[in-house]
């Protein structure tokens, strides 16, 4: 059974789709299928990594903030408005230094101020992106799924196995959400506990790889895209399994774009 | 008062005496690894090393103690495979973006006879500090035959468990039980 659980396989794959398909259902009375996504990937967490504090590293970081992003996102389920949407960008992007802060550290003034802002940048505009499909399950399911799997893939080839696990994890139970949703023909409850934590830890994952891996900056460009992407016109008298396939293909070409770029620049994975 | 003033000059002159026991030596980054081995998948054993290191010892053969203060850079680590050592520069093994240098610090240099015999102290990988004792298996001190400059060499070695450093990646796969030989030079100051 330890030898199953230890396989990455399993750890990005198989136990978040499973436990964010179990998530996604349970707590759809409450309205809070969001929450599958952290469910999804706090598993892959605990079992490819841990939710150590001490010290705090960039990526254990990720895991903290992605964990309070879905508590945010329900909290804000009682407080809504217009205003929201740009400050939790904002929140987003300065976060994205916070987590790469000690990598900024160790580089010249003028280095540091163009990662950073780049990174603020990436994070920040995925969040604010994201945000506008909150209340669109299917189009958010799609998203995830592509940029999920698009920033593990980016990273796995650009050298991290536990930045690549951290998106595919994602991208699992992204995948999980929009199965159910298929296969039942329902939409399922979605909110700013999907949107919120999936793109806030896609995009500080996708932003620590460009930092300390071989993925190169210009692959974010593609998982950039994937919120815009996700809002083509998909006619909504379409049976709910047209409409996710759809949109899924068209936004994992720019998950695959993504891949591409970085295994052009990094070659194979050296796993 | 005449006793209690020869006393005192006595004391005082003593002083550079006893600073003289202590020697300051600079480590050779020319002739100072520090090696690291482990298992790859049970299969066989990979070896690597860093490249780049710096650091100080201090002797002092009568008072019989020391000090050894060596830092590594992460990101010069060597296997040989330049796409293996990516991987461990990345955030999945050293993760030399976030914390660029590997040290070990003593503690206490513990003697056997007039040679050193074991270092403790503490080692610090990804910001986290162990207590790690280094075996010393060879020591020797004497003139250069080349530069004529007076020099310290030694050989030693510890096993840590990476994991108790926070590097989880691939276990237990990778092995967790890593073996370090450290090999030093330095030149007396």
């Amino acid at each position: 059974m330890q030898e199953w659980l230890n396989h990455p396989a399993v750890q990005s794959g198989l136990a978040p789709f499973v436990v964010a398909l179990l998530a996604a259902e349970l707590l759809r009375r409450l309205c809070l299928s969001g929450l599958a996504i952290i469910a999804g990937f706090a598993v892959t967490v605990y079992l490819a990594s841990n939710f150590s504090v001490d010290p705090l590293t960039a990526t254990r970081k990720i895991v903290w903030l992605g964990i309070a992003s879905s508590l945010l996102g329900i909290a804000l389920i009682w407080f809504n408005g217009s205003l929201w949407r740009p400050i939790l960008s904002v929140i987003a992007a300065a976060a994205a230094i916070w987590v790469s802060l000690r990598i900024l550290q160790q580089q010249p003034l003028g280095v540091a101020m163009q990662w950073g802002v780049g990174c603020a940048l990436y994070v920040g505009w995925l969040v604010f992106w994201m945000d506008d499909l909150r209340d669109a399950p299917v189009r958010a399911g799609s998203a995830g799924v592509a940029l999920g799997l698009g920033t593990g893939g980016a990273a796995l080839f650009g050298g991290s196995a536990l930045l690549g696990q951290f998106g595919l994890a994602l991208g699992a139970a992204a995948g999980a959400y929009l199965t159910i949703l298929a296969v039942t023909g329902s939409r399922l409850p979605c909110g700013r506990s999907f949107t919120l934590s999936l793109s806030l830890i896609a995009g500080l994952t996708g932003c620590l790889a460009v930092l300390t891996t071989q993925l190169p900056w210009y692959a974010l460009a593609p998982l950039a895209a994937i919120p815009l992407v996700a809002q083509i016109p998909v006619s909504e008298k379409l049976a709910l399994w047209i409409q996710s396939l759809s949109l899924s293909v068209a936004t994992l070409a720019c998950a695959a774009g993504a891949v591409y770029l970085t295994w052009r620049v990094a070659g194979a994975p050296p796993f | 008062m005449l006793k209690r003033n020869t006393i005192a000059v006595l004391l005082l002159a003593s002083l550079p005496l006893a600073a003289h026991a202590t020697e300051t030596y600079t480590i050779d980054p020319q002739h100072t690894y520090t090696h690291f081995s482990a298992s790859h998948l049970g299969f066989s054993t990979t070896h690597g090393r860093f490249d780049k290191s710096s650091g100080k010892v201090t002797l002092d053969r009568a008072a019989k103690s020391g000090s050894v203060d060596i830092s590594m850079e992460a990101a010069s680590i060597s296997t040989g495979l330049g796409k293996r050592d990516e991987h461990l520069r990345g955030p999945d093994f050293f993760n030399s973006a976030e914390f660029p240098n590997v040290t070990y610090k003593s503690s206490a240099v513990k003697f056997k006879g007039d040679t050193p015999s074991s270092v403790e102290g503490n080692l610090t990988l990804l910001g986290v500090s162990k207590p790690v004792t280094l075996t010393i298996s060879a020591f020797k001190c004497g003139i250069h035959p080349m530069n004529k400059k007076y020099l310290c060499g030694a050989d030693a070695s510890a096993q840590i468990k990476r994991s108790d450093f926070g590097m989880k990646y691939a276990l237990p796969n990778v092995g967790d039980e890593v073996k370090l030989v450290f090999q030093v030079e330095a030149y007396k100051d």
